[in-house]
């Protein structure tokens, strides 16, 4: 479902700009490929003029082949009585071969965006299994997260969301991510001088975060496939135009040479700024303390325990599993 | 306006009828009491036609020009299925005209229909060279485009159709491009024929936020008849709602 949005506004001209043609490749298995053809012709009778190509395929090495953006979507949902191990095993196969083929096929410079849960160790795996794809180039959605925190900033002190900026999600997109009030901007001003409400800002702010994909699911029975959508979008964006001065966007990446004292060779969500030009640096005006710490920390682990449990699929050995608890998010497919 | 009553298993056409010129008899009166008195309205729920007819008879104070219903994603898979056919960009082919009501009996029309070529607009007549496919399998396609879609993605048109309702409204507001003109439902001042006080699908331009229909176009036999067909379809549902209501 988060295709199907996704595929019109990257045919709009929305994602990329209306100087920019755009051709759609897309990735199905033998069950869905008549769905996609179903897609594709809605794709066709929209007569999008940026939209010169539409091809669909089952085999990554075709439909990968010269790919510059490849956006990984799919994932196998949990089934009846799945342990987050095996959760993690069945999908870091399928991100283990994606990460060949782009390796293999796919441009040299190729941008990779992960959405499929748990997106941060898909990443990782996918990226380990493509050497000669630069690391950096890899990332995990956790912009979703972002635009909910923003917009509970926002109707907390009461302002317009485009006054929230600067705001963070650090870690794993799972319930230990750390929604970012320390660093967070509301017109300019640190939002711990907005609002005053520190027990919310450390206790309900976050939660109000991560149970916002519950409570979508509660209200009309699907998961937000729509505001993924976007942030999908706002994503691709923020690499390809200059972040406004002063500002910065959160996308899980590749921890290696990080200046916040993180562990290296992990997919962890941090702020990021860009020249627009598809590259990234990591911001380096961000301060700390404990409370933030502490949470930093907290996820950083359950990170690095992620990583044991799929070392046979980056090549690190024999995988060992203790994930105590499940940590995915609620309403999430 | 997207939501309206769909029609389930069983039901009859006069059943369908029923139960939405009831919703949108009740929100025409809303209309009247609230909405800015030069509100647009763009009606996408079927009947849509006769939902938006029903819409401006019991919403005297929105001016008649204001009220539409939409034939632009018809419109737009017309262009498909030529673009298609002559193996050229959608971006060239244009002027495709979606005659009447938004059902079975719609009309897309070719004969004044052209493709950019680099000498210049040529007719898609004469470089399809097919009368006869465009007099029959071109129309059933255009025609069944909906359930194609549905026997593929198990889903209905939605996206498709949410594309051609925004193309409605940016044309409606921006204008169309010089030379090109759209289709859209509009309510019929007795253009071609068409008996006026029926929301009918025209071919029109649009400019300063106010459309008009394309006035002098050549109608030939075979059209004349389509053209009758479809709006003594919409004179029956215009007959049947009224009934419905009383």
């Amino acid at each position: 479902m988060i295709s199907n949005h996704l595929l019109f506004k990257l045919a709009s001209g929305e994602v990329f700009g209306p100087d920019q043609p755009i051709a759609l490749k897309l990735l199905g298995s033998e069950r869905s490929f008549q769905a996609l053809e179903g897609v594709a012709m809605e794709l066709e009778d929209s007569l999008y003029p940026l939209l010169k190509e539409v091809s669909i395929g089952i085999n990554p090495y075709e439909v990968f082949q010269d790919a510059e953006w490849a956006l990984l979507i799919g994932a196998k949902p949990r089934g009846p009585g799945m342990e987050r191990a095996d959760l993690l095993d069945i999908n870091g196969k399928i991100f283990a071969e994606q990460g060949k083929a782009l390796n293999a096929v796919a441009s040299r410079n190729v941008k990779v965006m992960v959405v499929g849960n748990p997106c941060n160790t898909n990443a990782l795996i996918c990226l380990k299994n493509a050497p000669d794809i630069p690391a950096k180039n890899f990332h995990a959605l956790t912009r979703l997260d972002e635009n909910r925190a923003k917009c509970q900033l926002a109707l907390k002190a009461g302002v317009f969301y485009d006054q929230v900026s600067n705001v963070t999600i650090w870690g794993n997109h799972s319930t230990t991510q750390v929604p970012d009030f320390l660093n967070a901007r509301i017109n300019g001003s640190p939002v711990k001088e907005v609002i005053r409400d520190t027990k919310w800002l450390q206790e309900d702010f976050t939660e109000k975060v991560q149970k916002r994909g519950g409570v979508l699911i509660k209200k009309w029975g699907r998961s937000s496939a729509a505001s993924t959508s976007v942030s999908i979008v706002d994503g691709i964006r923020s690499l390809v135009t200059p972040t406004p001065e002063g500002d910065w966007f959160s996308s899980g990446v590749y921890t290696n040479g990080n200046p916040y004292g993180i562990a290296e060779d992990i997919v962890f969500s941090m702020p990021c700024r860009s020249k627009g030009d598809g590259d990234y640096e990591l911001a380096m005006d961000v301060i700390f303390d404990n409370h933030l710490l502490e949470r930093i920390t907290k996820t950083e682990a359950e990170l690095l325990a992620e990583k044991r449990c799929v070392a046979h699929l980056i090549g690190e050995g024999v995988a060992f599993c203790d994930l105590p608890e499940d940590t995915m998010l609620p309403g999430e497919m | 306006m997207v939501g309206g009553f769909p029609r389930k298993e069983g039901m009859e056409r006069k059943d369908v009828m029923s139960k939405n010129v009831s919703i949108y008899k009740a929100q025409a009166s809303a209309f009247e009491h609230h909405a800015a008195p030069d509100c647009k309205v763009l009606v996408v729920a079927n009947p849509a036609n006769t939902n938006a007819l029903i819409l401006k008879e019991f919403a005297p104070s929105i001016p008649e020009k204001n009220i539409s219903c939409l034939t632009r994603l018809d419109h737009n898979r017309a262009l498909g299925q030529i673009s298609e056919r002559l193996n050229v960009h959608v971006n060239d082919a244009k002027n495709v005209i979606i005659w009447g009501n938004h059902s079975s009996t719609q009309y897309p029309d070719v004969n004044h229909a052209t493709v950019t070529t680099s000498s210049g607009p040529k007719s898609v007549r004469e470089l399809v060279a097919n009368d006869n496919w465009l007099n029959t399998e071109f129309i059933t396609t255009v025609q069944q485009r909906g359930a194609a879609i549905i026997q593929a993605r198990k889903l209905s048109s939605a996206l498709s159709a949410a594309s051609s309702a925004c193309d409605h409204i940016h044309d409606w507001v921006l204008g169309t491009p010089k030379g090109t003109w759209v289709s859209m439902g509009v309510y019929s001042d007795g253009s071609y024929g068409i008996q006026p006080g029926l929301v009918y699908s025209f071919p029109v331009t649009c400019e300063k936020g106010e459309w008009s229909i394309v006035q002098g176009l050549k109608i030939d036999e075979i059209s004349r008849a389509k053209m009758d067909a479809t709006a003594k379809e919409l004179i029956e549902e215009k007959s049947l709602a009224y009934s419905c209501l009383n």
